[in-house]
């Protein structure tokens, strides 16, 4: 499958080094090694970017393609900088740099606003603004990135009417869900999907999701894949960080550890998973 | 205007005696606070004795000034006051990142430049034009108005960032730009800086009659002349309290990102 459909995104010289704090005894050499779990590139860690100190390279040179239906699961043991890839690729970490390109252009030749609405990042957190769930799920229509192309003129995108929300509610498994309510007074699973769902409807051509079924049930987890497998579907590249077992949507597994990335033969995805964890 | 001011001398003056019972009576509060132990006798001693040096210095500067009568003195002594604004605001204002004093310093500057040219010279009209009497005290009464707002503002807004974290992290990854992500934040701030600036022009003239109405009064001028001096002054403080506001938001909340429009988790 991935011979016939085209490369979506391409990757290349993906390189993450995080400043240490000023405290900690510099590293005797910069070889990339995992030395404790922490979220995202700008954590409470890095407390002075100006110190130039060595830094912890989280990964060093990573190049992959991804094509668009692909599912790629990513795994690895907690701290090898799973999150901070995904980060990575959607330009919103401050300490990682990468050569990308996205249907054939460079993510230089638009704003990073562009890049970041075509590849989307799902945080694991779901955090929804807004009086009703219609207000939280439009918002993204609201920002000038759906608004005005990169040269400023106005562009007629379709904002998704009621009905259409709806539809994909349902057809997504949210039936549960209704418009009207605050989206505050929703569980947790329901916030995780509504999330999802919010980003899906922007039509993103890569989504990047970071452990968004993380802290929910089977029931919920299965229901998030399903949205997931529906978007690939329809030509979406999708990277996704999981720490549950496979769920046999995946068709590609990466492993990233000790600041390399392997691609896992499909029969050989399980068991290392296995060992990942 | 000349009048107002040559007022002053004539009606009640305070002399060394009306200082020293202010400074019993306020002893006297100290030693009650201490005997209850509320805990504020040192602080409170302590600003009263800073403002009376404070006061009394400015007022022995001003007179001077105005002794010379000389544009350059009086516009180098607004400078030093705003320089000083600077230095306090920065104090003042909490947990706000370091390197904001060019920032600040630019809010300030633009707020005294357009009081002298629009205020002072459009609605006061003092002869000679740079009359360092009106010059000097008005930039003081802003300043002070100035520097207390852009301080909270500062402080709400960077600890509103910090609190808003995730929901920062989220507005960027659906294309927000850091304008729209910080906005939240940006209107709380200008918000909350706004709060007392606002509330003591609404309620002055009711039970309160503000300093600078007080005193013309007290020197012996028209009350009606005081209120709208008065007028003028509280309103125009507010519209460039409101002006700073803005535009030290427009001008701090960059910061908060990096070149390529990240969130600044640790700034």
């Amino acid at each position: 499958m991935n011979t016939v459909t085209p490369i979506v995104l391409e990757a290349a010289h993906v390189t993450c080094t995080v400043p240490q704090p000023a405290h900690a005894a510099p590293a005797k050499s910069p070889r990339p090694r995992a030395v404790r779990p922490w979220r995202r590139g700008a954590s409470g860690d890095a407390r002075s970017e100006s110190h130039a100190a060595p830094g912890k390279t989280v990964f060093r040179d990573l190049s992959f393609t991804v094509h668009g239906g692909d599912i790629v699961d990513l795994i690895g043991p907690s701290g090898s900088g799973k999150s901070t890839l995904l980060t990575t690729l959607a330009l919103l970490n401050p300490h990682a740099t990468a050569t990308l390109t996205l249907d054939g252009t460079d993510s230089a030749a638009m704003t990073p606003e562009r890049w970041r609405r075509l590849v989307a990042y799902l945080p694991q957190r779901p955090t929804l603004i807004g009086e009703t769930v219609r207000d939280a799920i439009t918002l993204p229509f609201t920002l000038k990135v759906h608004q005005r192309d990169d040269a400023g003129a106005a562009v007629r995108e379709p904002v998704p009417d009621e009905g259409m929300i709806r539809r994909t509610l349902d057809r997504v498994g949210c039936d549960d869900i209704e418009l009207e309510r605050p989206p505050q007074d929703l569980s947790v699973g329901q916030q995780a999907r509504v999330c999802m769902l919010r980003t899906l409807l922007t039509k993103p051509r890569v989504m990047l999701a970071d452990e968004v079924d993380a802290g929910l049930d089977d029931e919920n987890a299965d229901r998030v894949a399903d949205i997931l497998a529906y978007a690939a579907h329809q030509g979406m590249a999708i990277i996704r960080v999981r720490h549950r077992p496979a769920d046999g949507r995946a068709t590609r597994t990466w492993r990233l550890a000790d600041g390399t990335l392997t691609e896992l033969a499909a029969h050989d995805a399980h068991s290392n998973e296995e060992v990942a964890r | 205007m000349n009048d107002v001011v040559s007022a002053n001398a004539g009606a009640y003056p305070i002399d060394g005696w009306g200082l020293l019972i202010t400074v019993i009576l306020v002893a006297v509060a100290a030693g009650m606070s201490f005997v209850m132990k509320l805990g504020v006798e040192r602080r409170m001693l302590w600003a009263t004795l800073r403002s009376l040096v404070q006061l009394l210095a400015m007022g022995y500067i001003i007179r001077f000034v105005i002794a010379w009568n000389n544009p350059w003195i009086c516009f180098a002594l607004i400078a030093v006051m705003i320089v000083a604004a600077v230095q306090i605001t920065l104090t003042r204002a909490s947990n706000i990142p370091k390197g904001l004093a060019p920032q600040v310093f630019l809010t300030l500057l633009v707020c005294v430049i357009l009081q002298i040219s629009v205020v002072i010279e459009l609605i006061v009209r003092p002869k000679p034009w740079y009359a360092p009497a009106v010059l000097v005290t008005m930039a003081g009464m802003l300043l002070g108005n100035v520097v207390a707002a852009t301080a909270v503002a500062m402080s709400r807004f960077f600890s509103d960032m910090k609190s808003r974290r995730y929901e920062v992290e989220m507005l960027l990854a659906l294309g927000a730009t850091p304008f729209e992500a910080a906005k939240p934040s940006i209107v709380s701030s200008v918000k909350m800086g706004m709060i007392p600036t606002i509330s003591q022009l609404a309620s002055s003239g009711i039970v309160l009659i503000p300093g600078m109405m007080a005193g013309q009064v007290i020197a012996g001028a028209d009350p009606l002349t005081a209120a709208k001096y008065q007028f003028v002054v509280l309103a125009v403080i507010s519209a460039l309290t409101l002006i700073a506001d803005s535009l030290i938001m427009v001008l701090v909340y960059r910061t908060s990102f990096t070149a390529l429009d990240q969130y600044r988790a640790e700034s």
